[in-house]
């Protein structure tokens, strides 16, 4: 299990981008036929309460690229000096190439700066965070523009009502530059996974394993039509196996309870540190039960794991630490240092934690998501690749 | 903690508006969901440092089981 020390990495800004549109659990009681009571109940146990949901057509990209424009505005960088960028995403534009490269093109950046996708999920932000610390400690990059954007809420069958209330869409934007004089506050990171894990949150089709063929169509039409047949899943909703993402909520839950305690313990001891010493617990905002839960395991006291990114915005999968930092600490950050110990689970399985210290940056907070001119909703770039590829399009 | 207190514990716990009794039937609460049976394995693990898993849960069939469990 790797546990790294890193002295010359400071984390120098951070911006959260939701969309606008808001959907309180309230709004919905017909899916609880009609009880305020249950809805209360959920409220309570749960921590069900607002979410963002982004429109139609509005990839994860969209709101990385709109988080990382206003980063930068708000920093007012020079972009020429990012060497690299890294984009968190497990909902990419297309399958290849990287949506990096996309995000690339859109934000300006110099043909200097790298470009590459990460696959992850909620664990994402930190291990993302993991690899630039690698990258800038090593000096092998000066400065990093660490991106992660999701949009779990904005396609989801409503009448999942396992799912449905849970999720928000989001993205953030970090970056992080080299520090010649080492850090009196240096970062702790440790990173596990367990491959056992790998169907228990999955998503099974229209990858290699289950793909989709056009021209098989001719051949067996069989061979594609059972990718989208539909059949009943355990709750008795229609679903098939190219729209359908699995979960075993039990074993996630064992998982969760199990491994995530132990190895923040395990982070802190590797650090030096104790529930006593760090005042801010940042865990994954998979819901209020599950934060409170992991946290009182893990030996912390519950007021120091805030689950008010959840509340007022959902679980936003990779993004969900980053919108609690910029949601919670927004004014404290500009001038005040913030030690923090930052946890994350999820799909793989895979779990990622740190320890940071935060403070003398920028922290643009929590803002409304705002589309581009030139953004294309879907049937525009179905009609774009349509006359591109007849080639009637020509650059 | 007193047999007493659990019970006032696992009402709050279940969120339920009703009291809860020694002889009831998990299976008669409309509350007894996972949703429930995930905030008592938090309650136990919390107060008791027993770990249960969901599958030992659901084979728990009165409030007298989790209270057997609970060691009281």
């Amino acid at each position: 299990m790797p546990q790294s020390k890193f002295e010359h990495v400071k984390i120098s800004g951070m911006q959260v981008v939701v969309p606008p549109k808001e959907i309180c659990i309230y709004d919905e009681l017909h899916y609880y036929g009609g009880s305020v009571k249950k809805v209360d109940r959920m409220r309570k146990m749960v921590g069900f309460w607002k979410r963002r949901v982004a429109d139609r057509g509005v990839t994860p990209s969209d709101l990385a690229i709109d988080a990382g424009e206003k980063l930068i505005a708000g920093m007012d960088i020079d972009k020429k000096s990012i060497d690299a960028l890294i984009f968190v995403v497990q909902k990419p534009d297309v399958p290849n190439p990287a949506t990096a490269f996309f995000i690339h093109q859109k934000l300006c950046l110099p043909k200097t700066c790298m470009a590459f996708d990460m696959n992850l999920g909620c664990p994402g932000w930190v291990y993302g965070l993991y690899v630039a610390h690698s990258m800038i400690e090593s000096k092998a990059c000066k400065r990093i523009l660490l991106l992660t954007g999701d949009t779990p809420a904005s396609y989801l069958n409503l009448d999942d009502r396992i799912k449905a209330p849970l999720f928000g869409d989001a993205a953030s934007a970090t970056l992080l530059d080299y520090s010649q004089e080492p850090s009196i506050s240096p970062s702790f990171f440790e990173i596990g996974s367990d491959g056992e894990g790998f169907e228990l949150i999955i998503k099974p089709g229209l990858g290699e394993r289950i793909k989709y063929v056009p021209q098989m169509d001719q051949v067996d039409p069989e061979f594609n039509k059972v990718i989208f047949e539909p059949f009943k899943e355990f709750d008795g909703r229609n679903v098939n196996l190219a729209g359908e993402s699995y979960m075993d909520g039990v074993a996630v839950f064992n998982f969760t309870m199990t491994v995530v305690p132990e190895h923040i313990k395990s982070l802190m001891k590797f650090a030096g540190e104790s529930p006593d010493t760090i005042p801010y617990l940042m865990l994954h905002q998979a819901n209020k039960q599950i934060v409170q839960t992991v946290a009182s395991a893990a030996g912390f006291p519950e007021n120091k794991a805030s689950y008010e990114a959840f509340e007022n915005y959902g679980n936003q999968t990779i993004s969900s630490i980053p919108a609690l930092i910029c949601h919670t600490l927004k004014d404290k950050l500009k001038n005040n240092s913030e030690k923090m110990l930052c946890s994350s689970f999820g799909n793989g399985l895979s779990w990622a934690s740190c320890i940071i210290t935060l403070g003398n940056m920028f922290c643009g907070g929590v803002k409304d998501f705002e589309k581009r001119p030139d953004h294309m909703g879907r049937n525009e770039v179905i009609n774009y690749w349509k006359e591109k590829m007849k080639g009637n399009i020509n650059d | 903690m007193t047999k007493e207190e659990f019970l006032t514990e696992l009402q709050d716990t279940l969120q339920r508006d009703d009291q809860v009794l020694e002889t009831d039937k998990l299976s008669d609460y409309e509350e007894w969901d996972s949703l429930s049976k995930m905030a008592v394995m938090a309650f136990f693990d919390k107060k008791f440092g027993k770990k249960v898993s969901l599958t030992e849960l659901g084979s728990f069939k009165t409030v007298e089981d989790l209270i057997k469990f609970a060691g009281l």
